[in-house]
């Protein structure tokens, strides 16, 4: 039973029956169905278990993932597995891709076809991050969901454009395609995806597991910010067709990264890279020194890749020196003049931000109206990316009084222009001035 | 406090001006929009399909066809992803040989115009057209990466040329020689020694004796093909050593002809053959 009919009602392990009402798609091991259970609608993979190496093994595993559940909310999860039917063929039943969200293959094109359901003729529409904020809180949920998925001493495998879901509005993530994650050394027999398979399993040396994920993680990363494969420059355009032994050179054997500072031979093509040579210009070097590393020394020694965590804490920087200026540019502080330490200017229109420093970091964090504080800069445990805990805001009662505001559920203390610490309450706020110095409890700032 | 503390207008100049005017030259002599991107460089992968439009094709065959081709189209639309930018290219023989469209088509754009069957079975002819379009002069001129190009060939009948010539002058061909081939040989007068001497194994050539299997077959190996062509190897378990060019060589034809075989294997029908029931 390879395919499901429509209107075919297909048990579930523990009880109760899934109706199917339509295909959603179909890719390499099966195809997911529109389901209803329970009265409400879910998402059923059924698989084609022709083309699975171990058919049984999977099973296996897919049962233990649903068991432990997911590392946390950011994973469309397997929820409940059906009965295995007489030839041995399964499913299981996931919860559907919310509203809002849009697939990373979108997002990389740029556009989506939409299908018009009279003429059945595809219509083209864009596919954006609203903001450059929303764009790097994508990353850093991405980056986040593979750390904690790793700390659960499991491997996704074959990490992909396929693989994600983003709401290009907020940044929020969804991980789908949970079904081949097996515990970090186990495989299950799936390869990946050309381009995001690291050089090790391109050659045939290593199967997927917790160190090829980080090296196409960094593949993720770079498609995502610099839109563009960081493999493929005039060392592999030059070779015209992309043949099989094509790929495993430049892949494999000798895959060098488009910016390789030691090894010009592989830089992007202009008319063809645009866009990297572009964003390459963009982005701070603490930014491209990591890509760097992944993808030269990382390249031939798996440990040296860099780690979720370290990601993790680049992109929260990054994040935090993204400056809106009046004049409507926005961009990272690293594009912004710095007249003296403590200043950043716009290159456009001459209006200068001051900088808050924190007890915690080398680096200083620009101030304009808007700009948001994050629950994680705040709480160095904290794992809360997107929960804004203070705002730059104008006081409402004093117009043209700038001031920081306490969105988060704790208590701040800040001194205030009469030289003595005040405390701040949630909902409170204190002016910005030249004298200024917050307590935020472990974390301390000043002007 | 107020705004303009925090943030000095330029206008009020400070003596940093002076300081920083070449830097900030250097940051806006380019559009400099983190969020301004267009599309991935995409690789092209061409799909040639090869339609056999001699009179023998005639009713049913081509009434099958056409309505198959129409409904193969969305269904290779969702094939590319991000990574493949998939055209297609239509060459029909029949006395003439004719390109639907004078260069590949993105497969989004593509729109199938209906084919009328009439005339004999110029097969050596065709193979030659598509040896000089087949290049990188021709309809391979993508600036960027091209994956190896589907080639996919149906036809009922014997070829009233010598198609010899044209499949030797073809054979020459790299995009030819990496390409993924697959032939379909619709109705009992195929022959399956040509379709097996055009794809270069039997493998990848399939039969279809009924309107149904004819549009089980046309999707089968159109939407296999294609996910072969634009995606790549698959892995070997073996990790003990490391592959070399051998290894990978024809890897995907291989794999095409071994997922051919299975899903024809299995889609048996029951239906009624073209060339009963009269």
């Amino acid at each position: 039973m390879t395919e499901l009919e429509i209107g075919q009602e297909v048990e579930l392990e523990f009880g109760g029956k899934a109706q199917v009402l339509s295909v959603i798609g179909s890719g390499g091991q099966g195809t997911v169905y529109l389901v209803r259970f329970n009265g409400q609608k879910w998402a059923l993979k059924w698989y084609d278990i022709d083309k699975m190496k171990k058919p049984k093994e999977f099973l296996k595993n897919l049962r233990s993932n649903i068991a432990d559940g997911p590392p946390d909310n950011k994973f469309l999860w397997p929820k409940y597995l059906t009965k295995e039917a007489e030839d041995g063929t399964f499913g299981y039943i996931m919860d559907l891709k919310p509203e809002g969200f849009d697939s990373f293959v979108d997002i990389l094109n740029t556009y989506k076809l939409e299908v018009d359901p009279l003429t059945g003729r595809a219509v083209k529409k864009d596919v954006k991050f609203s903001s450059l904020t929303a764009m790097i809180t994508a990353v850093i949920n991405i980056v986040n969901s593979f750390r904690l998925l790793h700390r659960a001493g499991k491997s996704y495998q074959d990490l992909n454009d396929g693989g994600f879901f983003i709401n290009v509005n907020t940044g929020a993530v969804l991980v789908c395609d949970c079904d081949n994650i097996a515990p970090d050394g186990s495989n299950f027999g799936i390869g990946g995806k050309p381009g995001y398979m690291a050089p090790e399993v391109v050659r045939g040396i290593a199967q997927p597991n917790v160190q090829t994920d980080k090296y196409s993680l960094a593949v993720v990363l770079f498609k995502l910010l610099f839109r563009g494969d960081p493999m493929e420059g005039e060392k592999v355009v030059r070779d015209v067709c992309l043949t099989e032994s094509s790929e495993l050179k430049h892949y494999g054997q000798n895959a060098v990264f488009v910016y390789d500072p030691n090894d010009a031979s592989n830089r992007p093509v202009r008319g063809i890279h645009d866009n990297v040579i572009k964003f390459w210009r963009i982005y701070p070097d603490y930014i491209k020194d990591a890509f760097i590393r992944s993808f030269t020394t990382g390249i031939s020694d798996p440990t040296k890749r860099i780690i979720e965590n370290e990601w993790q804490k680049l992109f929260i920087r990054l994040r935090s020196e993204i400056i809106m200026c009046g004049c409507g540019r926005t961009n990272f502080a690293s594009m912004f003049v710095q007249p003296n330490k403590k200043t950043f200017k716009c290159p456009k229109c001459g209006m200068e931000f001051a900088t808050l420093g924190f007890s915690n970091r080398s680096y200083r964090m620009p101030l304009f109206l808007g700009c948001k504080f994050y629950e994680c800069e705040m709480n160095p445990e904290s794992e809360e990316f997107m929960k804004v805990a203070g705002e730059l805001v104008e006081n409402k009662l004093k117009p043209g009084v700038l001031g920081i505001k306490n969105c988060s559920d704790r208590k701040w203390r800040a001194k205030m222009p009469d030289g003595v610490f005040y405390d701040i309450a949630p909902g409170k706020g204190f002016p910005v001035w030249q004298g200024l110095e917050i307590d935020f409890g472990e974390i301390k700032a000043q002007i | 406090m107020n705004i303009d503390d925090i943030n000095k207008q330029g206008a009020s100049a400070s003596p940093a001006d002076n300081y920083s005017s070449a830097q900030s030259n250097d940051l806006l002599d380019f559009d400099d929009d983190p969020l301004s991107a267009t599309g991935v460089s995409r690789k092209s992968l061409v799909i040639f399909f090869l339609i056999d439009t001699s009179g023998s094709m005639k009713g049913k065959k081509m009434g099958e066809l056409n309505t198959v081709m129409e409904e193969l189209i969305p269904e290779i639309r969702k094939v590319g992803e991000a990574d493949t930018e998939v055209k297609v290219a239509v060459l029909t023989f029949s006395t003439d040989v004719k390109w639907m469209y004078s260069t590949p088509i993105p497969i989004e754009e593509f729109e199938w115009a209906r084919l009328r069957a009439s005339g004999v079975t110029s097969l050596g002819a065709a193979l030659k057209e598509l040896n000089a379009r087949m290049s990188r002069n021709g309809f391979l001129n993508s600036p960027s990466l091209s994956f190896a190009p589907v080639i996919f060939l149906m036809t009922d009948g014997y070829p009233s040329d010598d198609y010899k010539a044209g499949l030797r002058e073809l054979q020459a061909n790299s995009w030819y020689k990496f390409g993924l081939k697959a032939a379909l040989g619709i109705g009992s007068e195929a022959n399956d020694n040509i379709l097996t001497e055009f794809t270069g194994s039997p493998d990848t050539v399939v039969h279809a004796y009924s309107g149904g299997q004819l549009a089980q077959m046309i999707k089968i190996i159109a939407v296999t093909s294609s996910q072969i062509g634009s995606k790549s190897m698959t892995l070997s378990d073996d990790t003990s050593h490391e592959l070399g060019e051998e290894d990978v060589f024809a890897a995907k034809q291989k794999l095409l002809g071994q997922q051919i075989q299975e899903l024809v294997g299995k889609s048996e029908t029951d239906d009624v053959p073209f060339d009963t029931g009269w």
